[in-house]
C-alpha cells in the first residue's frame, strides 16, 4: 500500500529501515531552565533542555520555554552544577516553625502597652 | 498531548509479590502514607522499585506517543489549506514534540536516559499509543485527530496530572494548558468542514467513520479484562479506570459531534438514562492487541520515520558531543 | 498614492512575501523530523515566523493593490506568478543544507528589514520594527549552529562547507534586481539590492571565518533572469501543487 505521507517517498524513508541505535551521551547534557515572567519577578525553574553547551542550551530554552506567554529572560545552568538536599534531610528544616524568636508573632508589644495604660488609669 | 489510556507492559514483568519483598517495609509504609496524604514524590525520594518501573513505563510511553503522534498530522503540514490552518497545524505538531521533550525529561528524573528510551522505541521494545498506527488519509482526518483524539488525551492527562509523581504532574500542567489550544483549533477545523459544502461534509463523515473504532479503543480494554492492579491506583500512578475515562469522553464529546449533524458509526451508541452511562458496541479487542504487536496499517512506517530521523540527525549530535562530558540527569 | 509607486511597492512586497512563504513552507516540513527534539522545536518556530511574515506582507499588498484575499494569493496563483528566489525553492536535503540556507537567507532578511526601518513607506517601517526581535533570534540561532558545526568534528565541518558551497551561489538570487528598483531607491523606500548584497557579504563573512568555513568567491555578475521574473527551478511546481492540494479542491469555500 502506498503511503499517505508525501515525505515517505521524498525522503526514501522506507529504504531506511535499518536499526541504528543511539549511543550513550548522544543527546548531550542537561541544562536546567529558569524563566523570568516580567522584569522585577524572580527567575523560576520551568524544566530542562538537552544541549551540548550553555550557548546552545540558551538557544533551545528560548523556544521550548519562552514561545508562549510572557517571558523576558531565561537562565540556564548545567544540572550537574546544582547541589540539593535529599528527602532524608527534610528534618533539618523541621524545627523552623517552632522558633518564634525569629518571627514577628513571637513579639507582643500590645501586652506591654495595655499594661502601661492600665497602670496610668490606676494612678 | 497523547497519553493513551492503555499502557503496554511486557507480560513477564507484571507486578510480582517477590519483587515487592525487596522493598524495606518501613520505608514502603512511609511512602504509601505520604501518597495517601496527597503529598508528591520527588526524584531523589525513596520509592518502591515497582513504582519507579511502572512510572518510567507510563511516562516513557506517553513521551513516545507525543513524538509518534506528531507524524500522522505532520503529514499534512505541507498541504494545510490556507494560512490559518497551516500555521495552527505547524504550531500544534511543534507542541507535540515539545510535550515529548518535557515528558522524556520527567522520565529521565527516574534514572533512564533519553537515549535508551529512544532506543527502546526504535527496537519496538517500548510502545506508544495505538491510535497512531492508523493513517491520516485526508485533510478531514487532521480535524478528527485534532478534535476527538486530543479531547480523549485531555481526559487522560487531566486525570494523570493528579497523580503522585511531582515531575510528571508539573509536565502535565503545562501540557494540559497547551492542549486546550489544540482541542479548540481541532474543534473549529472540524466544525468548519461540518458546516461546509456537501463534499467537505462527506470527507469529514468518511474520516469519522474510519477513526471511530480506534478512538473507542483509545482508553484501553474494559476494566473487566484490563490487567492492571489496584496497586497502581493506590500509588496514584493510574488515576482513573479505562471504562470511566471512556464514559467521560463519550458523555462530553458525542453530543458535540451530533450537534454538528455528523453521525458516529455505532448503532448502539446512546446514553443509558437509567445508569447514566453510555451503551456502545464493544470494540474488537483482539484486533487492538494485534495492532499493538505490529499488525496495524502504519506500525512499520511510523518506526521507519523515527529511524530515518535518528539516523539522519546523528551527525549533528555526534559533532557536538564532547569527550568526557559530565552526564547528568534532570533535577526535577 | 501615485500608480507607479504603488506598482513598485507591490513588486517589492510580493517578492519578499513569496520568499518567506516558500522558505517557511520548506522549513516547516522539518517539524517532527529534526535532529534532536530541542532543535526540532526551535526550527519549527522560525518556520512559523516566516509564514507569519508572509501573511503580514500579503496583508499590506491587499491594502495596496486590492488582491482578493491572502489565502487566494498565496495558495491560488500559478507558478510563474510567484516571485520567490531559487534558493528557497530547493528541497530541504539534509539538515546541513537546510541550516545553511536558513543562516544565509535570514542574514539577508535581517538586513532587508533593518534597511526598511528608515523606509519612506510607513507600513514597511512598522513591520520591520515588529519583526526585529524575531529576526534577532533567527540570527542568534543560525550563527550559533554554523559556528558550532563548523568546529564540531571532521564530518560536520565537511558537511557545512559542502552546504555553503551549494547554497552560496543560489543565495545571490535573493538580490536579483527588480524592474522598478531604481524608482524605489529614488523614492527612498529601500536602498536597493546591490547595497543589501554588499551588506550581506559583510555580515556573513565574519561568522564564516569564526566557523572556519571558506566563503566561495562571490560571483557578482548578474545571472540570467530567475525567480524575481517568475522563472523557477524544477522543484517549484511540485511544491506548489502539494501546498495547494487541499485548498484547490474548493478555493471558494472556507476550510
Amino acid at each position: 500500500m502506498p503511503s499517505f505521507d508525501p515525505r515517505i517517498e521524498r525522503l526514501h524513508i522506507s529504504d531506511n529501515s535499518k536499526e541504528e541505535l543511539l549511543s550513550h551521551g548522544e543527546n548531550w547534557n542537561i541544562y536546567e531552565v529558569f524563566h523570568q515572567e516580567k522584569r522585577g519577578a524572580r527567575h523560576e525553574h520551568v524544566g530542562g533542555v538537552h544541549a551540548p553547551n550553555p550557548e546552545m542550551a540558551l538557544v533551545f530554552a528560548k523556544e521550548q520555554f519562552g514561545r508562549r506567554k510572557r517571558c523576558v529572560n531565561i537562565w540556564v545552568v548545567n544540572s550537574a552544577d546544582i547541589l540539593a538536599f535529599s528527602e532524608q534531610d527534610e528534618d533539618m528544616f523541621a524545627a523552623n516553625l517552632g522558633k518564634t524568636y525569629r518571627d514577628a508573632s513571637g513579639f507582643r508589644v500590645m501586652d506591654k502597652i495595655n499594661r502601661i495604660r492600665s497602670q496610668k488609669k490606676e494612678e | 498531548m497523547y497519553g493513551g489510556g492503555y499502557i503496554f507492559d511486557e507480560p513477564d514483568k507484571k507486578l510480582s509479590a517477590q519483587e515487592q519483598l525487596h522493598d524495606d517495609p518501613e520505608k514502603l509504609t512511609r511512602f504509601e502514607e505520604k501518597i495517601q496524604a496527597g503529598e508528591k514524590i520527588e526524584p531523589g525520594d525513596w520509592m518502591p522499585s515497582e513504582y519507579r518501573r511502572q512510572l518510567i513505563r507510563l511516562i516513557e510511553q506517553h513521551a513516545h506517543s507525543e513524538v509518534i503522534g506528531a507524524l500522522p498530522e505532520g503529514t499534512w503540514i505541507t498541504r494545510a489549506p490556507g494560512f490559518k490552518r497551516k500555521m495552527a497545524l505547524i504550531a500544534k505538531v511543534q507542541d507535540e514534540i515539545g510535550h515529548g521533550q518535557l515528558l522524556y525529561n520527567a522520565a529521565e528524573t527516574l534514572g533512564k536516559s533519553r537515549e535508551s528510551m529512544i532506543n527502546d522505541l526504535l527496537t519496538g521494545k517500548s510502545k506508544y499509543s495505538n491510535v497512531f498506527n492508523y493513517p491520516a488519509e485526508t485533510w478531514a482526518d487532521v480535524t478528527v485527530i485534532g478534535f476527538l483524539i486530543d479531547a480523549a488525551a485531555i481526559i487522560n492527562q487531566l486525570a494523570n496530572a493528579r497523580g503522585s509523581y511531582g515531575p510528571y504532574c508539573r509536565a502535565l500542567e503545562r501540557i494540559c494548558y497547551e492542549e486546550s489550544f489544540h482541542l479548540k483549533q481541532g474543534q473549529e477545523a472540524f466544525a468548519s468542514l461540518a458546516a461546509g459544502t456537501h463534499s467537505q461534509q462527506a470527507m469529514l463523515q468518511d474520516a469519522l467513520n474510519r477513526w471511530w473504532p480506534p478512538i473507542m479503543q483509545f482508553f484501553g480494554p474494559p476494566d473487566k479484562i484490563s490487567a492492571h492492579s489496584g496497586k497502581l491506583m493506590q500509588w496514584k500512578v493510574k488515576m482513573a479506570s479505562n471504562d470511566d475515562m471512556r464514559n467521560q469522553f463519550l458523555d462530553t464529546y458525542v453530543p458535540k459531534v451530533w450537534e454538528l449533524a455528523m453521525t458516529l458509526p455505532d448503532p448502539l451508541l446512546k446514553k443509558n438514562e437509567s445508569s447514566g452511562r453510555w451503551d456502545y458496541t464493544e470494540p474488537d479487542w483482539d484486533q487492538f492487541f494485534r495492532v499493538i504487536q505490529g499488525e496495524g496499517p502504519c506500525n512499520k512506517e511510523r518506526l521507519d520515520v523515527r529511524r530515518w530521523v535518528e539516523s539522519h540527525g546523528r551527525w549533528v549530535r555526534l559533532a557536538l558531543m564532547k569527550a568526557g562530558q559530565r552526564k547528568s540527569m534532570p533535577m526535577a | 498614492m501615485e500608480p507607479m509607486l504603488r506598482e513598485a511597492l507591490a513588486e517589492l512586497i510580493t517578492k519578499m512575501a513569496d520568499d518567506e512563504l516558500i522558505l517557511g513552507h520548506r522549513n516547516s516540513a522539518w517539524t517532527g523530523l529534526g535532529p534532536i527534539l530541542e532543535e526540532d522545536i526551535a526550527f519549527s518556530s522560525m518556520a512559523q515566523d516566516k509564514i507569519g511574515h508572509a501573511l503580514a506582507l500579503y496583508t499590506l499588498l491587499r491594502e495596496l493593490s486590492g488582491i482578493k484575499d491572502m489565502d487566494h494569493f498565496a495558495f491560488g496563483r500559478q507558478a510563474d506568478q510567484f516571485k520567490c528566489c531559487h534558493l528557497v525553492e530547493y528541497p530541504n536535503g539534509e539538515y546541513d543544507f537546510s541550516l545553511m540556507r536558513h543562516f544565509l537567507f535570514d542574514a539577508a532578511e535581517t538586513l532587508r528589514y533593518e534597511s526598511l526601518e528608515d523606509s519612506s513607506f510607513e507600513p514597511l517601517r512598522q513591520l520591520s520594527r515588529k519583526f526585529r526581535g524575531e529576526l534577532k533570534y533567527h540570527m542568534l540561532h543560525g550563527n550559533t549552529w554554523v559556528i558550532q558545526l563548523g568546529h564540531g568534528d571532521e564530518e560536520s565541518h565537511a558537511r557545512m562547507q559542502g552546504a555553503l558551497d551549494a547554497c552560496f551561489p543560489l543565495a545571490f538570487g535573493i538580490f536579483e534586481q527588480g524592474n522598478r528598483e531604481a524608482f524605489l531607491i529614488d523614492q527612498q523606500v529601500y536602498p536597493g539590492e546591490r547595497v543589501l548584497q554588499e551588506r550581506w557579504l559583510e555580515k556573513i563573512y565574519p561568522v564564516l571565518v569564526k566557523a572556519s568555513l571558506n566563503m566561495p568567491a562571490p560571483d557578482l555578475n548578474p545571472g540570467t533572469p530567475g525567480g524575481r521574473q517568475g522563472k523557477h527551478t524544477v522543484y517549484f511546481a511540485p511544491l506548489l501543487e502539494e501546498m495547494s492540494e487541499v485548498f484547490r479542491m474548493d478555493p471558494e469555500t472556507a476550510w
